[in-house]
């Protein structure tokens, strides 16, 4: 389905249930797959997704951001989907990326998304500012606590948020991770920029956008060269 | 991993209370022992105290309990900077 500027909507099937991958640039064009930060940091960090999509689609990339079973605009509630699901829904936006277009993804992702990324398989890994399982089930559980209610606005289901707190970082051979300038663990590239996924309110910084858009297509270009 | 210098534990925190709260850097930097946080900046809600708990353990490398947490050490720039540092500097 076309949307208009670039933006298009497909569909791929994650065990016998179809979801949406959007797509920013041409399908043919070498794709990125793009995997989002969890739950509540996935809406306060959509505005950055969309605007490095579309910087890095303008450097003639085609990139791709599935709706995980259960979010966006999926037809599944998140109650009925656990781990298994999400990573099962990376491998399969993977093999359709790359299906469509006839080339190797490469996947992007930010903060919890990092820890779906060994799903895919692809011939390069990039990373910005990733957060381990147990530190993102810490937070859902301090914001329950100060915010009433399910986990940050969420019904997360229990089985899912016990997966979450014990998935840790994969360590793949062609990793390039970044993060910002004030955090002072180690990075191939620090940037300086807002911690956006920390905002109450959704927020976007186009320096930041540009910056990790233009380094993602040069890091995704060397990926498919060698 | 811990960070050895206390320098790094202020220039931490300054940068977390800035991303948290949404606050210009020229006015966190601006922010001495005195500075009144908690019940002080609007910005600051129960929600914000979750995220800089968090934030402080990623960028620190350090655990924060529960029980460790009352409205002393939020209090001020300088209550949250002590703590900070007791616990990335041990």
């Amino acid at each position: 389905m076309k949307a208009g500027g670039g933006l298009y909507y497909d569909r791929y099937s994650v065990n016998g249930r179809d979801e949406w991958l959007m797509r920013i640039g041409e399908a043919e064009a070498p794709p990125i797959l793009f995997l989002s930060p969890l739950l509540e940091e996935m809406n306060r960090t959509r505005a950055l997704l969309a605007g490095i999509m579309r910087a890095v689609a303008a450097r003639g990339f085609g990139c791709w951001l599935p709706d995980l079973p259960g979010t966006g605009e999926s037809e599944r509630a998140l109650e009925d989907c656990d781990w298994t699901d999400w990573r099962d829904a990376a491998r399969e936006a993977g093999h359709c990326a790359a299906r469509t277009s006839g080339k190797p993804v490469v996947v992007a992702s930010i903060r919890g998304g990092v820890l779906l990324e060994d799903a895919v398989e692809a011939s390069g890994y990039w990373r910005f500012a990733p957060v381990d399982g147990a530190s993102l089930a810490r937070d859902l559980a301090r914001s329950k606590l100060a915010g009433g209610g399910g986990s940050a606005g969420y019904p997360t289901p229990d089985a899912l948020l016990s997966a979450l707190a014990a998935a840790a970082f994969a360590e793949p051979q062609k990793l390039r991770t970044l993060r910002l300038a004030s955090d002072p663990r180690d990075a191939d590239l620090k940037l300086d920029g807002p911690a956006l996924w920390r905002r109450s309110e959704p927020d976007t910084s186009s320096e930041l956008c540009e910056a990790l858009a233009a380094d993602i297509a040069e890091w995704a270009a060397q990926c498919v060269a060698c | 991993m811990a960070l050895s210098d206390a320098g790094d534990v202020d220039a931490t925190l300054r940068a977390v209370l800035a991303d948290v709260l949404g606050l210009a850097r020229d006015r966190v930097d601006r922010f001495d022992e005195a500075t009144a946080l908690f019940g002080a900046l609007p910005e600051f809600d129960s929600m914000a105290v979750a995220g800089l708990l968090t934030e402080l353990e990623e960028r620190l490398g350090i655990l924060i309990e529960d029980h460790e947490v009352d409205a002393d050490m939020l209090e001020t720039y300088g209550a949250l900077l002590t703590f900070a540092k007791a616990k990335a500097l041990r």
